[in-house]
């Protein structure tokens, strides 16, 4: 039974790899919009997200404990381009595994070229679209790493509430942000030949590689943005840095769906984000929304760097950027 | 063991780096303080930040509930850099909107923009 669930466990645990790649952070206006776990956020800007830990129990059958390690490194090639590389490694505790003894190792190298297209400092709004591309066959198969290649167009959105009038000042502070994807694989489907042990005769297992909706959101209350636009009731410094928040990961197949089924898989992550001046620190539960998803509550943190901020005349400005002549010179500050 | 102390190491260099670095330039607070009410009317607006400021770059402007400018003259940057101030004209009691830009000494731009009160 499990051998037969293994396939779309890989599946489960490809989508779980993507799902937990990270991020940008972005400014607009007065809004400063965190990056966030789940999902990826509208931003484009230079900085490391190192390490996501996540922890969680597979929807597979039997279900496993699976730890995933991942990192990224965002950089923009100019002031609204950026390309970012994240590496996940994962570990699946037994009976994950094509032996059910467990497995480890790092799951496909994704690549992921974002462009800013829009940004209205007044209304605290963002879209962007991006290419995302994880590649085939660059890593461990025995934690689910495909060998062909998937390819993800998305568009990412985010628009902050600072807009709404005086009489809902209290909800000023909140903001939201989405994105909806399209993972194409590399090839529609494969086949594998093997030799029944019992009877000698060849089995030919044939497995149709769907192409997914990979959407998803957040629904997040800025402290920052009370204290400083709204209303500052001179609360604690902690307080006032944090942002609770609430994301939603969701994959839906959508087509060439034989051997997966159309299933919506995914989790909702509520949690809260600590973000000091060149970092932020954020860890969120991950409650799975159905059987398929996980089968019990799993656990997501973050440590993740402004590098814009850390390093603004090195690696943390875009390779190609417009440079602002403050009439003094660019050492010794 | 060493792999473990190195990776310690930097993690906490660069978590305590917000004294040893640069950043964009956020609204620490205020005075009059955003959002409050104040029975006497103020005569500047001071808003400290929490990156020292490029003083041609950086602004106030002060409007009223008919969005005529209240400041008067320009913002100058004073203190540590970190702080921005300009003066105002006699305020009668009303609403008004503190709206500010500041560029950040690693030249990172900054607005916002956020309303007091003057009257009982």
């Amino acid at each position: 039974m499990f051998e037969k669930s293994w396939p779309l466990g890989m599946l489960a645990a490809g989508l779980a790899a993507t799902a937990t790649t990270t991020q940008a952070h972005e400014i607009v206006g007065n809004r400063f919009f965190p990056a966030t776990l789940a999902i990826d956020d509208p931003g484009v800007n230079d900085e490391l997200a190192f390490p996501t830990i996540a922890v969680s129990k597979t929807g597979d059958d039997p279900s496993f404990k699976q730890v995933d390690v991942s990192g990224e490194f965002s950089k923009r090639i100019t002031e609204d381009f950026g390309i970012s590389v994240g590496p996940t490694w994962s570990r699946l505790y037994a009976p994950g595994g094509p032996t059910m003894n467990g497995a480890q190792g790092f799951q496909n190298l994704e690549t992921t070229f974002k462009y800013r297209l829009f940004k209205n400092a007044e209304h605290e709004l963002i879209v962007s679209a991006g290419l995302s591309i994880e590649w085939g066959g660059s890593c461990a198969q025995d934690v689910g790493a495909e060998r062909f290649t998937v390819y993800t167009p998305t568009l990412y959105f985010g628009k902050g509430l600072g807009d709404l009038p005086p009489s809902l000042n209290w909800a000023r502070p909140f903001a939201i942000t989405g994105q909806v994807g399209y993972a194409i694989p590399g090839v529609a489907q494969t086949t594998t030949a093997s030799i029944d042990p019992d009877t000698g005769e060849q089995d030919i297992d044939m497995e149709f590689h769907p192409r997914v909706l990979n959407w998803g959101g957040t629904i997040q209350y800025s402290m920052p943005y009370l204290k400083s636009a709204v209303v500052d009731l001179g609360l604690p410094d902690f307080v006032n840095r944090l942002i609770p928040i609430v994301e939603a990961a969701m994959q839906t197949p959508v087509s060439n769906t034989a051997t997966s089924g159309t299933v919506t898989t995914g989790t909702i992550n509520p949690g809260i984000i600590y973000v000091g001046n060149t970092y932020q620190i954020a860890v969120e539960a991950m409650i799975p929304v159905n059987r398929q998803s996980g089968t019990s509550v799993g656990i997501i943190g973050q440590l993740h760097f402004f590098l814009d901020d850390i390093f603004p005349n090195s690696i943390g400005r875009p390779i190609f950027a417009n440079n602002i002549n403050t009439g003094r010179p660019t050492y010794g500050r | 063991m060493k792999k473990i102390t190195y990776a310690l190491t930097i993690t906490l260099f660069i978590c305590t780096a917000p004294t040893l670095v640069l950043a964009h330039a956020m609204l620490d607070h205020a005075s009059p303080r955003v959002g409050s009410t104040v029975n006497s009317a103020p005569k500047e607006i001071v808003l400290w930040f929490t990156q020292k400021l490029e003083p041609a770059f950086s602004t106030i402007e002060v409007r009223n509930e008919q969005g005529a400018a209240v400041q008067a003259g320009k913002a100058t940057v004073i203190g540590d850099r970190t702080q921005l101030r300009v003066a105002l004209e006699a305020l009668p009691p009303g609403i008004y909107k503190v709206i500010w830009q500041v560029l950040s000494v690693d030249t990172h731009r900054t607005r916002g923009d956020f309303t007091f009160r003057v009257g009982p």
